[in-house]
């Protein structure tokens, strides 16, 4: 791909009077501001009086007033007629954003439009399938009945678990029912992942056990709070807004977790906070440290530990430790994590090693005093009156590297410190994506052929599952998949050798030929392999999908999720999709019916809304009243959402006197609730935690179960290795296929960056501008361990023993950025910029417990390949440090 | 991934061989992906042309300290900051290419960039009292890190004996439409 040119126009068209004006979300991060789109024919425009534009302002504009920046602005096809589109956030938004705050990347959002001669110009238009190597244009029927036939060769003679699906978790409701609809419920495939897990396991499952709801708060409780301890991530790079709206702008001392210096840890420092300089996998050992201080100094809650956790009676009494049969019920009955009750947990910490305050300092390189300064910030030390409100807030950076360990043992430190039920003491992920799952059926564990010692059935690992060439027809939807999950480049070889390396290729575009050439190739033991996507993504599209489908996307279709805070909007179409280009959820209903399917005969997004509301009932993301009440108006469903505008309403959505109510905040023991009307649920985690008592669970994190693994990955300083750590920058989102056809970001970040500290790059004698090569020929991969018996089974250790580990290699090329703000050590990069991703060098062994990669964990060594044209053009980069304030 | 550079190389003060600077600033992107249907226009009508005006005189500059003006109108948002900053700067003029000028309101949701907030060492403007956006006074005002859509608007200078010119803004002014478009 060709990066696009940046102009710095000087003047922006003005939508005039009358202009169509519809709200939305943002397409990007799990914040979701609230935005406007004005569409108006091309050949006619507002002008600067106020009389005379949609805005009712006088241009210039003040400070108050609203401006649209050129890249707000672009030229769109509407019913086919060219349309000027403005998009700009919604200056008369009254939550999340208000007033108008946005990101780089929501603030630039019109760019993300299709446009037939502008950098977006390359997106998938008609269906495609590979002949002879080479992508050609057929039609939707042969695309979808092919895929059909095909499927239905594999189900029958080689069952479910070789028809496997790789989707995103988030694109709307509409579309993630369609798919696990079809997945879950009509196919019941256990070959299943989303865009960011190699299975469907939980996310954090630490927190999870503990009876907390990951997307527990309000956006509020971040500017109510006294301390926020922030792990794992900065908000500032990642969910911009949360932080420059609510964290920034509370009182709240910040506690960051963190290995690099970035902007809001500078703010932080700035304004009395903490920077705890973490070395990367090492969390676990912090939190138990700071546990371990406050139980010793005795700073503990002891009134919220009396009151909201968990006894040993409240443990043992009926499921007490989870629902039945289930990982959660397994994991909490363990001995070595099981849960346990505060007397019990006291003991076992304070007598177990790895949670002693020298071990932590020496292994997360933080030093003593700063640890037990920062346990006196999120206790109050035992002094004060009143308790801090303590908020505990985390990422990928925490739950990506010692998945459940870290998780664990973050979920017992917020509970001791009495946080987790009441405003500004919530704890809570911050959020990647946005949240826009809505199964339609649940994962169908028992077809998984993975499972945990004690024969318990595990959610199937996708990826591994692929590797041993159990899958024969795989259907990737709106993922780059390979480049997503470590070692990728790995990946994309096996992927490589089943695909396009195969014997069995379609000779022409004609539906017999597709067929038996696939057919051929599954019985032969390869895969075939569906795209559905917006671009063409390398290689997965590029390269190596046999059939491509060009999806419809953000402001292309109607589709509704919710952000970080469970809030729903409404995202309505405001122009044309490009070419035959459908939404997701129309492509799968296609092929189910042509599977033979019933039930899939939706005749627009709002009908898939409607009927994805019946199954959302009972969860945290239940908005089935506001269908049911929408339905008593004589509404559709999305017109009842469509005029919440910005605003929406926060999930569970109940029903309450007469009116719609949002949920402001899960495990909210001051929530007052009134009459449930309609089909309304009060559901025990409403006001309490989310276990079978309602009290909150403290459980182990174990050091054990990590510990071979990452004394086996630990960088070797003396043969040149480095830590590689991965994240998320401002200027893009996930792969960067908005960005880089942005020109302004374009411009900005024409290619991957590394951040290299000043003592790793001298030996190399490494500039910031220079061009290097990372490099990992150590890249662990995980290629059995399917059926685990005995509880070491779990262990790295009995894996490399057994022979279930492979070593594969990586490569990939990016700008030194030579900045202290990283520490020494740790290279950070930029996690998924194609065709070369960071992902590439992190390695492909998942947390034993729960089935996530440990992603920020990688490992390479850096050698200096020449000098960038960018060192010297300054129309691209920047080579400032990012970390600057006062 | 090494992408091809759009437009030739920029080396500090972005002459271009073949057109006056002017020329290149302003007419180097107008081909590109400005407008997305072929025939179909921004409709611009007539625009005047941005006014020439005298703004500093190159001897009396020094290293980091900021001199303070209102260009192209005489209007609050235009008040613009010229600074010397002792090393090479893109657009800079001068025999060390190092002097900018660049519009004073950030362009994330036009909060004042006082002049002190310009500064010469390292060559950033900012972070922005309102959201800490900060920008790169080396590379035409980019965003270093935060949230502007646009980089800081630069005035484009010219040197006229010692007399400091401003001849034109490369891109929008916060709250304006058309940077050409005088203030009523």
């Amino acid at each position: 791909m060709e990066l696009p040119l940046y102009e710095r126009r000087d003047r922006v068209p003005l939508p005039p009077k009358g202009a169509t004006v519809r709200t939305t979300g943002c397409a990007y991060c799990a914040v979701g501001c609230g935005y406007k789109v004005f569409t108006w024919p091309v050949g006619t425009e507002g002008g600067p009086a106020a009389k005379d534009n949609a805005f009712g302002d006088n241009f210039p504009t003040g400070f108050e007033g609203v401006w649209v920046g050129p890249n707000q602005h672009t030229v769109v096809s509407v019913g086919g007629k060219p349309h000027h589109c403005v998009v700009i956030p919604d200056p008369d938004a009254t939550a999340v954003n208000p007033g108008g705050n946005h990101s780089i990347r929501g603030g630039t959002l019109a760019l993300k439009c299709f446009t037939a001669t502008g950098p977006t110009k390359d997106r998938l238009q008609f269906p495609q399938v590979r002949v002879r190597g080479k992508l050609v244009r057929v039609g939707w029927d042969t695309a979808i009945e092919a895929m059909a036939a095909v499927s239905k060769h594999v189900l029958a003679k080689y069952g479910e678990a070789a028809w496997g699906m790789k989707t995103y978790s988030y694109e709307f409701f509409e579309n993630t029912y369609a798919i696990t609809k079809l997945a879950f419920e009509s196919i019941k495939t256990p070959a299943f992942a989303v865009h960011d897990k190699p299975s469907m396991s939980n996310d954090t499952a630490g927190i999870d056990d503990a009876g907390i709801i990951t997307f527990s708060a309000a956006y509020e409780d971040f500017k109510a709070a006294d301390v926020l301890f922030v792990s794992g991530t900065d908000p500032y790079e990642s969910k911009t807004v949360v932080f420059t709206e609510w964290m920034m702008r509370s009182k709240a001392k910040m506690i960051f977790v963190v290995p690099r210096r970035t902007m809001g840890v500078a703010h932080a420092e700035s304004k009395g906070g903490l920077f705890l300089q973490i070395v990367p996998g090492t969390d676990a050992l912090l939190h138990m440290a700071l546990a371990r201080v406050i139980l010793e100094r005795g700073w503990e809650d002891a009134t919220f530990v009396r009151e909201w956790v968990a006894g040993a009676w409240e443990i043992d009494s009926g499921f007490g430790r989870g629902s039945r049969n289930t990982p959660w019920q397994w994991r909490t009955t363990w001995g070595d994590i099981g849960a346990v009750d505060f007397a019990a947990y006291k003991k076992w910490l304070l007598a177990y090693e790895p949670a002693a305050l020298e071990f932590a300092a020496k292994e997360t390189g933080i030093p003593k005093e700063q640890i037990v300064v920062a346990a006196r910030v999120l206790s109050g030390g035992g002094g004060a009156a009143e308790r801090p409100k303590a908020t505990f807030l985390f990422e990928k950076g925490n739950y990506w590297s010692n998945n459940y360990a870290n998780t664990a043992s973050m979920a017992s430190l917020a509970l001791l410190c009495g946080s987790g039920n009441r405003p500004g003491r919530a704890v809570s992920r911050l959020g990647g994506h946005q949240r826009g799952w809505m199964g339609a059926a649940p994962y169908p564990r028992e077809k998984s052929p993975e499972r945990l010692p004690g024969r318990r059935k595990l959610e199937l690992d996708l990826d591994r599952w692929v590797e041993k060439g159990e899958v024969r027809f795989l259907w990737v939807i709106g993922t780059t998949w390979t480049g997503a999950m470590t070692a990728s480049q790995e990946l994309a070889r096996t992927v490589r050798k089943l695909t396009v390396a195969s014997d069995h290729q379609p000779t022409s575009d004609k539906k017999d030929d597709i067929v038996a050439a696939l057919v051929r190739r599954a019985d032969a033991g390869g895969m075939v392999l569906v795209d559905s996507d917006l671009y063409p993504v390398n290689p997965l599209n590029t390269e190596l999908a046999d059939i491509v489908l060009p999806a419809a996307g953000w402001g292309e279709h109607d589709g509704a999720r919710c952000n970080g805070e469970r809030r729903l909007r409404l995202y309505p179409k405001f122009y044309d999709a490009p070419g035959e280009a459908q939404p997701d959820w129309w492509a799968v209903a296609r092929f189910a019916r042509a599977m033979g399917f019933a039930g899939y005969d939706w005749s627009d997004g709002n009908a898939v809304f409607e009927e994805a509301a019946r199954f959302s009932r009972g969860d945290v993301l239940d908005y089935y009243p506001l269908v049911w009440r929408a339905r008593r108006d004589g509404k559709t469903g999305h017109d009842a959402l469509r005029a919440l505008g910005t605003t929406g309403i926060q999930c569970p959505v109940r029903h309450e006197d007469g009116k719609l109510v949002g949920t402001k905040r899960l495990h909210d023991s001051t929530l007052k609730l009134a009459d449930p009307e309609g089909p309304t649920t009060h559901a025990k985690w409403l006001t309490a935690f989310n276990t079978h008592s309602g009290k909150a669970l403290l459980v182990k994190s174990p050091w054990e179960l990590f510990a071979d693994f990452y004394a086996r990955i630990k960088p070797d300083p003396a043969k040149g290795e480095l830590w590689l750590t991965t994240g998320r920058i401002n200027e893009f989102w996930q792969s960067g296929f908005d960005d880089l056809r942005k020109p302004y970001l374009a411009a900005r970040w024409p290619t991957n960056f590394v951040e290299v500290h000043p003592d790793d790059a001298k030996p190399h004698r490494i500039e910031s501008g220079d061009t290097v090569r990372l490099t990992n020929d150590d890249v662990l991969i995980q290629t059995g361990g399917f059926n685990r018996v005995e509880a070491d089974e779990l262990r790295f250790s009995w894996l490399e023993k057994n022979g279930h580990i492979r070593i594969g290699k990586g490569a990939v090329e990016a700008v030194a950025l030579v900045t202290p703000a990283v520490v020494r050590g740790v290279l950070f990069g930029y996690f998924l910029l194609p065709p070369n991703p960071f992902n590439a060098l992190a390695h492909r062994v998942p947390d034993p417990i729960t089935g996530n990669y440990r992603y920020k964990l990688g490992k390479a060594k850096l050698a200096r390949t020449g000098e960038s044209p960018y060192k010297a053009d300054r129309r691209f980069l920047s080579f400032h440090r990012r970390d600057v304030v006062g | 991934m090494t992408p091809k550079l759009p437009l030739a190389d920029c080396t500090g003060d972005c002459s271009h061989p073949e057109v006056a600077r002017r020329d290149f600033l302003f007419a180097a992107g107008a081909s590109l992906f400005v407008v997305s249907i072929p025939g179909v226009g921004i409709a611009q009508g007539k625009r005047a042309d941005y006014p020439k005006k005298k703004v500093a005189l190159l001897s009396k500059l020094k290293k980091g300290e900021p001199v303070e003006f209102r260009y192209p109108w005489d209007h609050a948002n235009c008040g613009t900051v010229l600074l010397k900053l002792g090393r090479v700067a893109g657009g800079g003029i001068g025999p060390d290419k190092d002097v900018v000028a660049f519009n004073g309101l950030c362009p994330h949701m036009g909060w004042a960039l006082p002049a002190k907030a310009f500064r010469a060492d390292p060559g950033i403007a900012g972070p922005c009292a309102g959201h800490l956006t900060t920008f790169d006074l080396t590379r035409h005002g980019t965003v270093v890190s935060g949230h502007a859509t646009q980089g800081l608007p630069q005035v484009v200078l010219e040197l006229d004996g010692d007399d400091i010119l401003a001849v034109g803004v490369l891109g929008l002014l916060y709250g304006f439409h058309d940077n050409r478009a005088e203030p009523k």
